[in-house]
């Protein structure tokens, strides 16, 4: 969809680039208007913000995927030794 | 009597072992690889901790190297190198669009219920999955922007690129990843 300035692909790119950097407020009205109308790039964003949540969630589930499950022993000793030849 | 030092490695062990152990069997499905990847992230944190400057915490930084680890060996398990031309891929992401710049190839309604642990892990799985199979430099980008959280200016200085060209790889790496994603997970 061809809303106010930019194109969807234009679209994209901007909220793309919103993720690393400040947009300036122009293109962020412009943004914001266009995915009030169009729901593919709406998706998009979403899309997009939900990478960020998966990149970043690993720690919780690293702490949450079942306490039964542990290094052994050996594995333990056999890690400590090597961080200690390598010191 | 002496400054306890900021890092002690052995320590880290007991500390950060089990729980980097845990998200390594996850992601691996094999628990003699996770052992080996959880030793290759502490050998990994040792040899660079006077890089650590103490902005994360070390269980953010362990948990970082561990997941480039994990990545890496995705990648090296490809029977195939996936080492896409610049122009192809500038090509591929065009393709997602018409000669209007309208989408032709529509992004997908993602509506995840986060109280759904399973549906989560099953993304997750999809998503370290979908991300060893981007090129390399540009998995690498993305995975210091968006696992690790660095600042634009400290990837480019880490990848030797621009600010322009991180903006081109980082919109690259995000248009595959969420293709991939759109495409695996159902």
């Amino acid at each position: 969809m061809r809303h106010w300035m930019f194109s969807c692909k234009e679209v994209s790119q901007r909220i793309s680039e919103s993720m690393d950097s400040g947009l300036p407020l122009h293109q962020r009205m412009i943004i914001r208007i266009h995915i009030m109308m169009c729901k593919y790039c709406y998706r998009f964003r979403k899309q997009l913000l939900f990478l960020r949540q998966l990149g970043r969630y690993s720690l919780s589930l690293g702490e949450a995927a079942g306490s039964a499950l542990i290094l052994s022993d050996e594995a333990r000793e056999r890690i400590k030794n090597s961080l200690k030849a390598a010191h | 009597m002496p400054e306890e030092p900021l890092l002690n490695a052995e320590a880290w062990v007991d500390e950060y072992g089990d729980m980097l152990f845990r998200f390594a069997s996850y992601l691996l499905k094999d628990q003699d690889l996770a052992e080996e990847i959880v030793q290759e992230t502490f050998l990994a944190a040792l040899k660079s901790k006077d890089a650590f400057k103490g902005q994360s915490s070390e269980k953010t930084w362990l948990f970082s190297i561990l997941k480039h680890k994990v990545i890496d060996h995705i990648r090296r398990k490809k029977f195939k190198e996936i080492n896409m031309e610049a122009e192809d891929l500038g090509k591929t992401i065009d393709a997602f669009f018409n000669d209007k710049e309208r989408w032709q190839v529509f992004p997908a309604p993602w509506n995840p219920n986060p109280k759904e642990a399973q549906e989560f892990k099953e993304l997750l799985d999809i998503f370290y999955k979908c991300l060893s199979e981007l090129p390399e430099r540009l998995g690498n980008a993305f995975g210091y922007r968006e696992m690790d959280g660095l600042a634009t200016d400290e990837i480019c200085n880490i990848m030797g690129v621009t600010t322009t060209n991180l903006s081109v790889m980082l919109y690259r790496a995000r248009m595959l990843l969420r293709r991939c994603i759109d495409l695996n997970w159902i």
